[in-house]
């Protein structure tokens, strides 16, 4: 896997955590490098969430090493998390239905002059990001109560843009959506990849995880059970992974 | 009203007439349906003005060549149909009217060797969600096409070369989709579908004889015969892909050694490239080599004059006017086509009456969906019989007179 590989984007090594008495990491490794997709998969409580809540700032692990690009770096808040260029959309997608798209882009970091709202600057911003990630909506000013689930997901991951992130993490991007929203999520994953940026996709749906990742990482009771080519395994390895019945473990 | 049974049949022939050339261009003006059809203008005008009364036909105002002139276009109450295109790594979903408009599309990306109850499933779902995002009910859907990356035989809508498409072999997908949107669903190989579209919609508009290579994670191709798709006997016609190309070369999907695809499949053009770039996707492949990768336009090329060499013993056969290239790795424009034009010219007869051309297709990536849409167009049956259409036309369209067509009734006795 490692042919003519440059310095991942994110690399963390020997990762633990404890909540009390739960031991909810064990020695994770952990590499993301820009333009590809990792899904992370697993089952309940395998620490695919505490994994990417490490990653976000949001929890502090107990012990290991997190590298970008190849700096050792200690990520202890969601703001040094976001200085790091890594973004994160959580399954609530925490969006305001009662305001517009372009609102919801820039909430809370909308762009002023003095007290003058730059709105056609953000517009402007706002619509070559959804261009970009060939978003479908009728248009920036659509309020988000009116989008459907798919597209408040894709608005979810687009103000995450705004940023310039070099890594985005998607939890459960794809729960809960009708197919056509899958579609257009997955759709948008593939472009997110295309554009260059490292994606983290955590996902429950082996076809989803399939048909997006270049690298499956399956976890198990917090620890790593098996790193797989997407283009190569099988549906049957992963759930193999994912359910113990066969032991991938041992470190690579 | 008295009108002789031979005289009734006569008109309900010039009806069905209408109707099928309508279907078949998508709109037209009263003049072009009279150079397309052979019918008199009074006639044509008659029988737009009785198909409009019967909803069978809409007509709204255009232009042609400066003047004033009145589109026909089949009515969209008359329905939708769907193209599903199930690709190697993607599924793509497209409602189109009689206008041979697309009203809705989706795309969805798939896995690896993706299964087909999965698959199915998730196409029939999509097709149910684009007729709700535009408004129309489930009835307004009357067939589907699918279209899919492996021989088909078109009769029993079942794969007929086995191992080609994983998890796919041995059903009747067409009675299988059939039964999730109890519609009749019409299956076709995803090269033929590209070829018709090419053909009527595209860079191969008004040749008559075509060869459309797709080359895509696999290669095949389409044959446009006299301005008719060629299927062959079960489907297996242009299959490019599993001509052998190298004897002691590797051992194909179908069973078979050194076959086309063994050299040029995407996992074939990846695995060159492993050692050198890591491991690409068949996308990184083309837009690394448009962005100017040595290595990435190396392969291209190579592959491009691999398929030339095989698309030239299809050429030398059957003799066609122009070869469409289209296909996922189409999209790397030049860098595939021009070697495969090269490829091709180097291997067969010049011919100096009718030198053959080797293009790019102009549908892009929309050319199966496309083509599926048509597909579906075609084997549709409209409402063309007497009975269901109004015979009094109305006069309520007050524009007829538009174009240089008088509306006299009467005239229909001049065609016995």
């Amino acid at each position: 896997m490692t042919t003519a590989r440059p310095t991942p984007a994110l690399s963390l090594r020997g990762i633990d955590k404890s909540f009390g008495a739960v031991k909810a990491l064990s020695s994770i490794d952990l590499d993301i490098h820009s333009g590809e997709v990792v899904a992370l998969v697993g089952d309940n409580a395998a620490g695919k969430s505490t994994i990417a809540k490490v990653i976000a700032g949001v929890i502090t692990p107990d012990a290991g090493i997190i590298e970008s690009d190849g700096v050792p770096v200690t990520i202890p808040t969601p703001t040094s998390a976001h200085a790091l260029g890594i973004t994160t959309v959580f399954q609530e997608l925490a969006l305001a239905e009662n305001l517009d798209i372009v609102s919801n882009l820039y909430l809370g970091r909308e762009l002023h002059k003095g007290n003058l709202l730059l709105e056609s600057e953000m517009e402007d911003v706002a619509r070559q990001i959804l261009r970009d990630l060939r978003i479908r909506v009728p248009s920036v000013r659509t309020l988000v109560a009116d989008l459907s689930g798919g597209q408040r997901q894709a608005v979810a991951i687009a103000r995450t843009l705004l940023g310039k992130p070099r890594i985005v993490i998607l939890d459960e991007p794809t729960a809960s959506l009708s197919v056509s929203s899958t579609a257009e999520v997955l759709t948008l994953i593939e472009r997110l990849r295309d554009l260059g940026h490292g994606v983290v996709l955590i996902s429950h749906n082996m076809g989803d995880v399939r048909a997006v990742a270049d690298r499956i990482e399956v976890l198990r009771h917090g620890r790593n059970n098996g790193s797989f080519a997407a283009r190569t395994v099988s549906y049957e390895d992963i759930i193999a992974a994912i359910t113990g019945a066969v032991d991938f473990s041992t470190r690579r | 009203m008295a009108i002789s049974g031979s005289q009734s049949s006569l008109r309900e022939a010039n009806r069905a007439l209408i109707v099928d050339t309508i279907k078949r261009y998508g709109g037209l003006t009263q003049v072009e349906l009279v150079a397309a059809t052979g019918l008199s203008p009074a006639t044509i005008s008659t029988i737009v003005k009785e198909l409009l009364g019967g909803g069978i036909v809409d007509t709204q105002n255009t232009t042609r060549s400066g003047r004033r002139a009145q589109m026909v276009t089949l009515a969209r109450r008359v329905g939708l149909v769907a193209g599903v295109q199930f690709g190697h790594r993607h599924l793509k979903v497209a409602l189109g009217d009689f206008g041979r408009t697309i009203v809705a599309e989706q795309q969805m990306p798939l896995p690896v060797d993706h299964r087909s109850d999965t698959g199915l499933d998730r196409a029939a779902l999509l097709v149910v969600e684009l007729l709700e995002s535009v408004g129309a009910p489930i009835e307004e859907l009357l067939t589907i096409g699918l279209a899919v990356p492996a021989p088909v035989d078109v009769s029993t809508g079942e794969i007929s070369v086995h191992g080609i498409m994983r998890g796919w072999d041995g059903q009747q997908l067409g009675q299988v989709m059939s039964e999730r949107l109890a519609r009749p669903v019409v299956v076709d190989n995803d090269a033929n579908v590209a070829a018709l579209a090419e053909h009527e919609l595209g860079a191969a508009r008004g040749f008559q004889d075509v060869v459309y290579v797709r080359a895509s994670y696999s290669t095949g191709a389409g044959i446009i015969l006299n301005g008719h798709l060629h299927r062959g006997f079960a489907g297996t016609a242009g299959e490019i892909g599993h001509v052998q190309v190298d004897p002691s070369g590797s051992i194909c999907r179908c069973g078979n050694r050194g076959c086309l695809d063994t050299v040029v499949s995407s996992t074939a053009l990846l695995d060159l490239l492993r050692g050198s770039h890591g491991d690409l996707t068949l996308r990184d492949l083309v837009a690394k080599g448009i962005a100017g990768d040595l290595g990435c336009r190396r392969v291209l090329a190579d592959a491009g004059d691999r398929i030339g060499s095989v698309v030239a013993m299809l050429a030398g056969t059957l003799n066609p006017q122009l070869v469409v290239v289209g296909g996922e790795l189409a999209a790397a424009g030049e860098l595939v086509v021009g070697p495969l034009r090269q490829a091709v010219l180097r291997h067969i007869a010049p011919n100096t009456v009718a030198p053959l051309q080797v293009v790019a297709g102009e549908l892009g990536e929309e050319a199966e969906v496309t083509g599926a849409l048509l597909l579906a167009l075609r084997s549709t049956e409209v409402a063309t019989d007497y009975e269901t259409i109004s015979t009094t036309p109305e006069g309520s369209d007050g524009t007829a007179a538009a174009e240089d067509l008088s509306l006299t009734r009467r005239t229909e006795g001049d065609l016995t």
